[in-house]
């Protein structure tokens, strides 16, 4: 594990790698990482995430996703849609995969497990198994030659053993990146998160390398006081960067709330491309860096999304009409 | 207190509210509820602040049987896991929860639902060529799919309501049998995993169910429509022989407790 900075994390990322995000659609995402590879103008990343979410909207609006695969985009109660996958599926630019949300828990736990694929029941007689609207098959990507790129979108087969019946089989993902928000990060890269893990172990695990950027770096001791709060050893992260507020917008339990306001205004910004393009001038590309876009938050926004000790959610925020 | 039972009149409340009320009379005490995000989450705290004290809620991010004591905006969210007995991450609510068969009852939403009770979340028109992009499945297919009854709360308008959906996001008792695509019973695809289906489907204007062969029929008209202005806002031969007369009004500690304790901050009730 290497203590790393952000800037030099995000060098490491190549045009074209795959790469999956932790969180769960508006929380706990790498918000800051999301930011530096936009900067830093990536171009054709395959993103394979369990769900969508701002992160990813960012990204593809920002010109750097040839391929999403995933299940959902959108913003929760804060943007009912993912505009920009949406733009993408109706004028093109990008090729989607659809899978459900279940498929993607089984696609990522077979990568991280080292299974070449796992077996379920889930979403059987739907269209995301329509070979029709197999994306991959329509590019002309599924031939064998892309690695990252299973020859089958899915295979169903006969339950070899107790004769059961049919069984979906799901190929696995391993992306080249697991690109982690984590709430504390030992000194050896012990990682803990604060509340529902999500998928985040296993995306550490099914990835070939994973970049984790912590709220906060303390000492191991304390995290191995406690050890069953813990997801991952320290052997299994490569890159560590330290970087407070890092899931802005998206909220991380214990620290802060999601940034509702922000993303709203966000979600009207990417309907379309010239909108979103000024958005990214003032949020991304107008800002030297992560220091810079908390100074432009400023500390009335976000002391108000700051966490109550108690609870690990803002009572400050107004979130509703009343 | 007794007349907190009595029910209000109708003007005494908006469509949304008689919505969250009667998706949470569909909530069963014991129940284990697999739920999504909006008003699935009202129903199912008005019904464990009622009727269903023991129904227990599962949300898909990781929290199982949370006791929420602010509203949670999404399943992610932070509120979802207070004074829950387990916190957890998507290969327990998915594989450990759902998949095993621990689920009694979904509460899902969806854009479009046709006569068969698919759900469509993905696309408006051809998926190769769209008119519209919708926000894709989520866990409304894996969890409708393996639930032993599912209830679906929509916006009714005859848009959405179709003879057949454009994509089918979310299995009803007509599905799809692949890689062929014949159109059979759920039964037939889901084999050993087979436990039920769509059960009812929650609007603003009424009150759906499904009949034995898996075909919808209005049940009972929320106070307010007629049963023609129903059939009006469906785009199918709508089944409307089995009406059994108009959907229940709330009461006022319904209301009260929708208002004052479920959403206090009116983040769904607006």
């Amino acid at each position: 594990m290497e203590r790393i900075t952000i800037k030099d994390a995000v060098s490491l990322i190549n045009n074209g790698d795959m790469v999956s995000f932790s969180g769960f659609t508006i929380w706990r995402r790498p918000m800051a990482i999301v930011y530096e590879m936009v900067r830093q103008q990536k171009r054709n990343l395959h993103i394979a995430d369990v769900n969508g979410g701002t992160h990813s909207e960012i990204l593809v609006g920002a010109g750097c996703v040839g391929i999403w695969e995933s299940c959902w985009s959108g913003h929760e109660l804060y943007g009912k849609l993912g505009e920009m996958v949406a733009d993408r599926h109706l004028n093109g630019g990008m090729i989607i995969e659809d899978y459900s949300h279940g498929h993607m828990v089984a696609r990522l736990l077979a990568g991280a497990w080292g299974l070449p694929f796992m077996p379920s029941a889930m979403s059987l007689g739907t269209d995301i198994l329509n070979p029709d609207y197999d994306g991959f098959n329509k590019a002309g990507l599924r031939d064998g030659s892309h690695p990252s790129i299973p020859s089958k979108k899915y295979d169903i087969i006969s339950d070899p053993f107790f004769g059961s019946g049919d069984i979906l089989l799901l190929p696995a993902i391993n992306p080249d990146w697991a690109i982690v928000y984590a709430s504390q990060a030992g000194e050896e890269g012990t990682i803990r998160v604060n509340a529902q893990t999500y998928l985040d172990a296993e995306l550490i695990k099914c990835a070939e390398k994973v970049i984790v950027v912590a709220e906060e770096i303390v000492p191991e001791t304390y995290l191995r006081q406690d050890p069953k709060h813990n997801i991952a050893a320290g052997y299994a992260i490569d890159y560590l960067v330290e970087l407070p507020w890092a899931a802005h917008p998206t909220g991380s339990q214990g620290y802060y709330d999601v940034d509702g306001d922000f993303i709203k205004a966000f979600y009207q910004a990417s309907k379309a491309q010239s909108t979103f393009d000024k958005w990214a001038d003032e949020w991304i590309f107008g800002l030297a860096d992560h220091q810079a876009y908390l100074e432009k938050l400023g500390i009335t926004r976000l002391e108000k999304l700051r966490a109550n000790n108690a609870l690990g959610y803002s009572k400050r925020t107004k979130r509703g009409t009343r | 207190m007794s007349d907190k039972n009595h029910l209000v009149k109708p003007g005494e409340y908006r469509p949304i509210d008689l919505l969250a009320v009667a998706a949470s009379r569909e909530v069963r005490d014991g129940d284990v509820i697999f739920a999504g995000t909006g008003l699935p989450m009202l129903a199912i705290m008005l019904a464990q602040n009622t009727h269903a004290p023991k129904a227990t809620c599962i949300y898909e991010a990781g929290t199982i049987d949370g006791k929420p004591i602010d509203l949670p905006t999404s399943v992610g969210d932070a509120r979802c896991g207070y004074q829950a007995s387990i916190i957890s991450g998507l290969i327990e609510t998915f594989f450990g929860q759902l998949h095993c068969g621990y689920i009694d009852t979904a509460f899902l939403g969806g854009a479009e639902i046709d006569q068969y009770g698919n759900v469509n979340t993905t696309v408006i028109g051809d998926y190769n060529a769209p008119e519209k992009r919708l926000t894709g499945s989520g866990g409304n297919p894996d969890i409708n799919g393996l639930a032993r009854r599912t209830v679906f709360i929509m916006v009714q308008e005859k848009r959405r309501f179709k003879e057949n959906v454009d994509y089918i996001t979310s299995p009803g008792w007509r599905v799809r049998k692949w890689p062929g695509g014949e159109y059979v019973h759920k039964k037939e695809v889901y084999g050993k995993y087979f436990r039920g289906g769509p059960e009812a489907v929650i609007t603003n204007m009424g009150v759906f169910r499904f009949d034995e062969n898996g075909v919808m029929y209005l049940d009972t008209v929320h106070p307010g429509f007629t049963v023609e202005q129903v059939k009006d806002n469906v785009s199918f031969d709508l089944n409307i022989s089995r009406v059994r007369g108009e959907t229940e009004l709330p009461t006022k500690r319904e209301i009260e407790l929708l208002y004052n304790v479920v959403d206090p901050e009116g983040i769904f009730l607006t």
